[in-house]
């Protein structure tokens, strides 16, 4: 069995198998937002590599297959920001303040109570990048000298609490109209907001969308510049 | 299949640009930069790129499931402070959903 558990194919295997079982285990439990496929997936994944005993280098000769495509994946990106210009340009002005303001308050709050609780420079410039779309968080992590796999867990995990506070939350302050619902669930929670803004409506939908790609073009943009004030 | 090319000659020019310039913004998102700005010229996203782009997209949470597993070699980390990252996270939440839900509402 062990030449199978060091075959790269079997690895990049078990991750394609793992993400198809985790769509159907979000199909089949009515799409529930703490449950992303991708989540399920990684669960899999990491079981098999315990059990098995194996280590996270063998792993990756076969992750690499796939890991080595995020490249012109995130070229891509441009795409649907590029589609949703003309959606937001109406409302341009607000919208920027709300990426912008929205996005600063949140990542910075989460690098100082890192920086005074746990006073750790790699975790709490790791959590810099927890508002980006996981793609491009882990793109620039490098850059702030934080860890690209932390980093992907923050950001999944962000999503996943603020698809589940988000709306409750703004509903009860009286703010929830679609605009302001698209754009904090885009801003604070990413791709895994917009995926929860595609169920509330169209209006809804189209901002996230916006406000996911902004704030990650934003982020990816003047977060590596202002690494040298934070390593 | 040109979709693809147009993303592999964009990823390329991202990385020459980094190359050259020595910019700290990785070269993957330069080349998404580069690419907006060929899209705002031309008007209109090619037929074949908007092809590749419908095609590629449902498979980007796969792509990113083997730096995502990295996490495992971070365990002593999760045991140590698991429990205060997952309050950072939450309570950071709160004063970004108010500045995004307050500058929406606001005067209308």
């Amino acid at each position: 069995m062990s030449v199978l558990f060091n075959m790269p194919l079997f690895w990049a295997g078990l991750t394609i198998g793992g993400f198809l079982l985790g769509q159907r285990v979000y199909q089949l439990t009515g799409k529930q937002p703490f449950l992303p496929p991708m989540l399920t997936g990684i669960i899999l994944v990491i079981t098999t590599l315990k059990l098995t005993d194996t280590s996270y280098e063998v792993y990756m000769t076969g992750g690499h297959y796939l890991h080595d495509l995020l490249g012109p994946v995130i070229v891509m990106l441009a795409v649907p920001l590029f589609q949703q210009l003309k959606a937001i340009s109406q409302n341009a002005v607000r919208i920027l303040l709300a990426v912008t303001l929205g996005s600063a308050t949140t990542i910075f709050c989460a690098w100082g109570l890192a920086y005074w609780w746990i006073g750790e420079q790699t975790l709490a410039n790791t959590l810099l990048t927890k508002s980006i779309t996981t793609p491009v968080a882990v793109a620039i992590v490098p850059q702030l000298g934080g860890e690209a796999s932390l980093a992907a867990g923050f950001v999944i995990l962000t999503g996943m609490i603020g698809v589940i506070m988000i709306i409750p939350m703004l509903s009860l302050l009286k703010m929830n109209s679609p605009a302001a619902n698209g754009i904090t669930l885009g801003v604070c929670a990413h791709a895994i907001g917009t995926a929860r803004a595609l169920e509330l409506g169209e209006q809804e939908s189209a901002y996230a969308a916006s406000a996911m790609t902004l704030t990650a073009t934003l982020h990816a943009v003047v977060l590596p510049l202002l690494a040298p004030l934070v390593t | 299949m040109p979709g693809l090319l147009i993303l592999l000659a964009f990823l390329m020019a991202g990385t020459l640009l980094q190359h050259w310039t020595s910019a700290p913004i990785p070269s993957a998102i330069l080349g998404m930069l580069l690419l907006l700005v060929f899209l705002l010229f031309n008007r209109k996203v090619p037929p074949s790129l908007a092809q590749t782009t419908s095609t590629l997209a449902p498979l980007l949470p796969l792509l990113l499931m083997p730096v995502s597993v990295g996490i495992v070699t971070h365990e002593d980390l999760i045991r140590t402070h698991g429990i205060t990252l997952l309050a950072i996270l939450v309570i950071s939440l709160i004063p970004g959903i108010l500045v995004c839900g307050w500058i929406m509402s606001r005067g209308k």
